[in-house]
């Protein structure tokens, strides 16, 4: 029952939107949809808790620790975009953004646009955490990915059709190296499970008997999968079109795009590496994602130091942590897998809260540039600016904001699986990270003083980030119970015993 | 028995009409202009088309025969012909300007093709029957499809060309789908749907921002965002 409120209510909320008139009711149903689907998912993942995995339709929809932590995620930042989102479109509306280029008010199609494909994006993120059949998951993710270019479009300014014809170019080729590498699965798996049924494809029955598996075409399936669900999660070296892309999607699509994007990206890698690592022993794909990995977080610390946008900043930032989480899974065992998984939804927390402060400061000062843009917004902006600068020190691991915890207990799984080399490197990575990131922050809070007119009148913009913020900080010091229990369950999913 | 029910005729037949792909593949790589590539590009995905039927005729897999129609249909028919009008109805400089010269690239595509194989060649199993035995030839054209039309996406400035490439290279998917596992139930038919959908969607935004911006489909211009 849950799964099915979680998948039918963004479905509806879309069509429902599609043919509504009134900008007020089109917000309705987008809130009621972001609150109804969080809902569905806390239940789904109370479920999966206290019984194990649920399963619907024969086994075509299962649901266990993993699927139910990454659905949780994305149901959380939408519900926190979604009252953020209407007050960035009234702004929007407010500084004529919409308008027709003759300067008449513009007709409200840019509207319907964002509040019906935006529930349709987070339908097929739901679907990606509970399908079980793979080829669903793929048809899943690609839909995410049809779904974001329209929503990357969205401003229709050169930049950002330039943005959205990269993301579709290579987000094609990335996912159809992905189907691939699915295809080749199935073959390395149909003379073990025989037949042609469509249940010859999912992840429960295949990971049961993945040891049995055609090793030479199982190897060359996961490279496959790596680099196509590799460029979706946007690793280095497949990570060009991620800054574009965020920088030119409205920010609370940008948000989404970051956090829940990513998190399916890399729970669909992390299915592969289970099937992998059962089937080749774990160093294979360890290795894989130890190089990948670190490739990614090093690869963000130069663009990061002389970055001269702030949007672009997040958008390396988020590459860097992406390699983060892949190098989590990549060291492997019961601490690498949870430290990726904590870290997976300490920065589905945190990150919102950078883009929301970000997308305040662009509005108001209408400008991402950290070189031309007005510093010193601390005085423009009494409340978007200091969450902002917390943000940054909590996102680039200071103690004692969670993301400390998280990036420490990967390092310690990189010692655990005595890859002494890799961790200093990462360590290194992350400190040239903290320097980067701060330094622009601090600039652009505390600067000499800008001389704008005090912003942050609208309540649905201010509201959302103070109350990430406290979460951001109550993260820091106390893990519910449940949360951690679902994060540990899921983190058992994937530890590969050697 | 007649040789149309002979499974091992329609195997012969399926190699072969593979190679011809691999040949259109090559092809198209080799010359230089644009209208010849998108016809390629039509008789590549009708042979396709072909090889979903055989593999759907002689090995009684009913649900390949629509894969077989979707692609005749989406690939074989529609796609060229909107392409190909809007070759015309936009009337842009029909040569093709890759960046690698024509003879260097196709002696590339050539090594490609031959890394295909030896990538291939390590999934040959000699005693196999049935799809798999398939695999050793039809694997390795597919592979080599992927790959050249990858080459395709990055040797070429135009957009257009790049969605050629891209739509290709998922000719090669797709026959590596049907031939070795005899189609993956459901999906291939989705993923067919998908390609299409995500070709015309490119095409949308090419065209749009031609209306709009650019007045060029160069995608070398391309670099107001970087860093």
């Amino acid at each position: 029952m849950a799964i099915l409120a979680l998948l039918l209510i963004p479905l509806l909320a879309g069509a429902v939107t599609a043919l509504l008139r009134s900008p007020r009711r089109m917000e309705l149903v987008y809130l009621l949809s972001a609150t109804g689907s969080f809902a569905a998912a806390v239940w789904l993942a109370a479920e999966a808790l206290a019984a194990g995995p649920v399963t619907w339709g024969d086994s075509f929809l299962y649901v266990d620790h993993l699927s139910a932590l990454v659905v949780v995620l994305t149901a959380f930042v939408y519900l926190v975009s979604a009252p953020y989102a209407v007050g960035y479109l009234r702004r929007d509306e407010a500084n004529g953004v919409f308008d027709e280029p003759d300067g008449r008010p513009g007709s409200h199609a840019k509207l319907r646009q964002y509040y019906a494909l935006t529930p349709l994006f987070v339908f097929c993120m739901f679907l990606v955490g509970v399908a079980n059949n793979l080829g669903v998951m793929w048809v899943a993710v690609e839909g995410t990915t049809l779904a974001s270019i329209l929503l990357v479009t969205f401003y229709g300014r050169p930049t950002s059709l330039e943005a959205a014809w990269k993301y579709a170019i290579i987000a094609g080729v990335g996912l159809s190296m992905a189907l691939f590498g699915t295809v080749l699965t199935y073959y390395s798996a149909h003379e073990v499970l025989g037949g042609e049924s469509l249940s010859g494809l999912n992840w429960s029955v295949l990971a049961v008997s993945a040891p049995q598996f055609d090793k030479n075409v199982m190897r060359l399936a996961f490279i496959l999968v790596l680099l196509g669900y590799g460029t979706k999660a946007g690793l280095a070296p497949m990570h060009t079109w991620k800054p574009d892309a965020y920088s030119e999607a409205p920010v609370p699509v940008a948000a989404l795009m970051a956090t829940a994007v990513l998190n399916c990206a890399l729970y669909a890698l992390a299915r592969f590496y289970v099937l992998a690592g059962r089937c080749l022993g774990p160093s294979f794909a360890s290795q894989l994602l130890i190089l990948f990995g670190l490739l990614s977080i090093g690869i963000a610390v130069p663009f990061i130091l002389v970055q001269r946008s702030y949007r672009r900043l997040l958008a390396y930032s988020s590459i860097d942590h992406g390699g983060i989480m892949v190098l989590g899974l990549g060291f492997g065992g019961a601490l690498g897998t949870l430290g990726m998984l904590l870290h997976m939804t300490f920065h589905s927390v945190t990150k919102p809260l950078l883009f929301f402060c970000a997308g305040n400061a662009q509005q108001h000062t209408g400008t991402d540039s950290l070189k031309r843009g007005p510093g010193g917004l601390l005085d423009a902006l009494p409340v978007s600016a200091p969450m902002f600068l917390l943000a940054a020190l909590a996102v680039t691991g200071t103690p004692p904001f969670s993301m400390f915890q998280s990036e420490f207990t990967v390092l310690q799984a990189g010692f655990a699986a005595q890859r002494t080399g890799s961790v200093l490197l990462f360590a290194a990575f992350v400190a040239a990270i903290f320097c980067g990131f701060f330094y622009h922050a601090a600039k652009l809070v505390l600067g000499p003083p800008s001389g704008l007119s005090r912003g942050e009148s609208c309540r649905w913009k201010t509201y959302p980030v103070i109350g990430l913020a406290v979460i951001v900080v109550l993260l820091g010091f106390w893990l519910p119970a449940p949360v951690y229990a679902l994060v540990e369950g899921a983190a058992r999913i994937l530890a590969v015993q050697p | 028995m007649y040789f149309w029910q002979d499974p091992e005729f329609g195997n012969k037949m399926i190699t072969l009409m593979a190679a011809f792909v691999l040949v259109l593949q090559i092809m198209m790589v080799g010359q230089r202009w644009l209208v010849t590539s998108i016809r390629a590009f039509g008789v590549q995905s009708f042979l396709l088309a072909s090889i979903a039927f055989t593999i759907a005729y002689f090995n009684r897999a009913p649900h390949i025969y629509i894969v077989a129609g979707l692609t005749l249909i989406f690939k074989a028919i529609l796609l060229p012909v909107v392409l190909e009008r809007l070759v015309t109805k936009i009337e842009i400089r029909q040569e093709i300007e890759p960046f690698v010269n024509i003879p260097l690239s196709v002696i590339i595509a050539g090594l490609l093709t031959l890394l295909a194989y030896a990538v291939a060649e390590s999934f040959h199993r000699p005693d196999e029957t049935g799809p798999a035995s398939l695999g050793h030839n039809v694997l390795a054209v597919a592979i080599a499809l992927f790959l050249i039309g990858f080459f395709m996406m990055v040797n070429r400035r135009k957009a257009l060309t790049q969605v050629l490439g891209l739509l290709s290279l998922e000719n090669g998917l797709l026959l590596a789908a049907i031939s070795l596992t005899y189609g993956m139930p459901l999906i291939v038919e989705v993923g067919i749907f998908f390609d299409v959908l995500v070709a015309a969607l490119l095409l949308a935004i090419l065209i749009y921002r031609i209306r709009e911006t650019f007045d060029s489909m160069d995608v070398s211009r391309l670099r107001r965002l970087r860093g």
